[in-house]
């Protein structure tokens, strides 16, 4: 299927354009995941590991297809449109999510960077530093959570969070705030690499 | 080193997937995109089916008299997908009693123009497993022009629907306006629909003389019975009078909505296609003829996408759970 594969030929167009093509030409939108496949996958595994990670892509982009045509066509950038989508389907997961958060707190083994890990056999032991993080991570409001990590992990501004998750962007920074209150005092308040090190002896 | 700092660096050995990874799971897009693209003007399952805010009393209708087994074979429309025989209802019988319950309907009141018809629904696809399937909650606004849903915040997101010149599918004051327009004698109202430009032409994207006037019919028809909100009785009932008539159309009992509802499964076969690859029901409640849902049903393996085989025997179910009309986005009925 070597039309499938075809390259992004249409770099100069921006993602609401191609949506806009694809409403006629459904193939387009192949271009789309293209161009914000890759980055999603890697944040959807950051969040739940390599096993989920196919699926909830792929959802999210035949989500996505489906909705297409009630897309904004003047936000150029679809990638808060598509971090929504795939918000959803990872919340979906949110138990299994905390349980993660909650065993890497309690025993530094990290299930979630294990999937991904070189070696099979190769245990992932966090820092004391992120195990702290984690616990923090575990105890946040799924919401506040989603706010937090769509900023550290997938790099989107408060405009495009609040355009993620249909909120104010006055909302995005009382949640932040209120999450990084928690991992703020998680970490002791105190510079983390020294409470590294401190840790490693206990 | 500040706590979004040391977050940043958690998991930041995180790889992007390989580009053979990404490539495969491209080609698999694209393959059930067009599928879908396809689907969505054969058979309008994603719609959301308006039913109307008011419920009417109705008498209940007790079929099993018309009940006649017809055929050993395997059920397709039930979700065990075989081990009971498909039982049929008398066509003709079933769908004028259908159309003797619409006519005695009363008539709904118009919403206004910026009134929101909210829909639940659940879908689940052919190959989804047990316990995979998608509940939304819905809303657009009478005259489409915005629609709305719950972020995974919990907040409601209103978003303009923009025009879409080529699609097909109507706002639900367009609906409206059609069925209000519609003749009433089943006779004409089967040759309306089947000459109708509107469908012959829409969407843009379906090949020209994919559908004879026959599936055409079925299909619109099929269409105008989602729109319960505002389905003036004389018509709904002509519509079930006219689905009579129409070559190949059947019932077939206890069909299953997916979430457990037996319901009426009207489909049309085709006469001359004497193994299909699937067959779609209507599903209507038995007694109040209410729409519940639609149903997809494999009945032969299905190998057009290698990656992806269907089985014979699945199914793809999409389910009304609840709908009506509200004020405000974000209201439920």
């Amino acid at each position: 299927m070597v039309d499938a594969l075809r390259a992004d030929t249409s770099h100069r167009v921006d993602d609401a354009e191609l949506l806009r093509r694809s409403r006629d030409e459904p193939d387009e939108f192949a271009a789309l995941f293209g161009r914000h496949g890759p980055e999603l996958h890697r944040y959807v595994t950051r969040r739940l590991g390599d096993g989920l990670a196919d699926d909830i892509v792929a959802d999210t982009f035949l989500i996505a297809f489906r909705r297409r045509g009630h897309y904004d066509l003047t936000r150029p950038d679809a990638r808060p449109w598509l971090y929504g989508i795939a918000a959803n389907l990872i919340g979906k997961h949110h138990r299994a999510e905390v349980r993660f958060y909650r065993a890497l707190a309690r025993t530094g083994v990290d299930e979630v960077a294990e999937t991904y890990a070189d070696r099979v056999a190769e245990r992932v032991t966090a820092s004391a530093a992120h195990r702290r993080l984690a616990s923090a991570l575990a105890t946040l409001s799924s919401g506040d959570r989603e706010v937090l990590l769509l900023i550290a992990w997938a790099d989107l501004s408060y405009d495009e969070v609040a355009d993620a998750m249909g909120i104010p962007v006055g909302t995005v920074r009382s949640r932040l705030h209120r999450a990084r209150k928690k991992t703020r005092a998680a970490l002791g308040g105190i510079d983390p690499t020294a409470f590294e090190e401190v840790s490693d002896h206990g | 080193m500040d706590d979004l700092a040391m977050l940043r660096e958690m998991r930041a050995d995180t790889p992007q997937p390989g580009a053979e990874r990404m490539t495969a799971m491209q080609a698999r897009l694209v393959r059930t995109t067009r599928r879908d693209a396809e689907r969505a003007f054969l058979d309008r399952f994603s719609r959301p089916a308006l039913l109307a805010g008011a419920a009417a009393l109705m008498a209940v209708i007790v079929l099993t008299s018309l009940v006649s087994v017809r055929s050993a074979g395997t059920s397709p429309g039930t979700a065990d997908g075989g081990s009971t025989p498909p039982r049929y209802a008398a066509t003709t019988t079933v769908l004028e009693e259908a159309a003797l319950v619409a006519e005695a309907r009363p008539t709904t009141v118009s919403p206004r123009p910026h009134q929101w018809q909210y829909t639940k629904t659940l879908d689940k696809q052919a190959l989804a497993g047990p316990g995979e399937e998608t509940v939304q909650e819905s809303w657009i606004r009478y005259d489409g022009k915005k629609a709305a849903g719950y972020t995974a915040g919990g907040k409601v997101h209103v978003s303009d629907i923009p025009p879409d010149p080529g699609d097909d599918d109507l706002p639900p004051v367009g609906y409206a306006r059609k069925l209000r327009a519609l003749p009433t004698d089943p006779g004409k109202l089967l040759t309306q629909v089947s000459g109708d430009r509107h469908w012959i032409d829409f969407p843009k994207q379906a090949p020209p003389g994919y559908e004879s006037p026959d599936q055409r019919a079925f299909r619109v028809l099929s269409t105008y019975l989602r729109q319960q909100a505002v389905m003036p009785p004389k018509v709904e009932a002509a519509i079930y009078r006219a689905l009579a008539r129409i070559p190949g159309v059947e019932v077939e009992m206890d069909v299953d909505d997916g979430t457990g509802r037996k319901g009426l499964g009207v489909f049309k076969a085709d006469p001359k296609d004497t193994a299909p690859l699937t067959r779609s029901y209507l599903i209507l409640k038995p007694g109040s003829f209410r729409y519940l849902g639609s149903r997809m049903v494999w009945l032969r393996d299905d190998r057009s996408d290698p990656a992806h085989p269907i089985s014979k025997g699945r199914s793809w179910v999409n389910a009304v759970l609840a709908s009506g009309i509200v004020n405000e986005p974000g209201q439920r009925p």
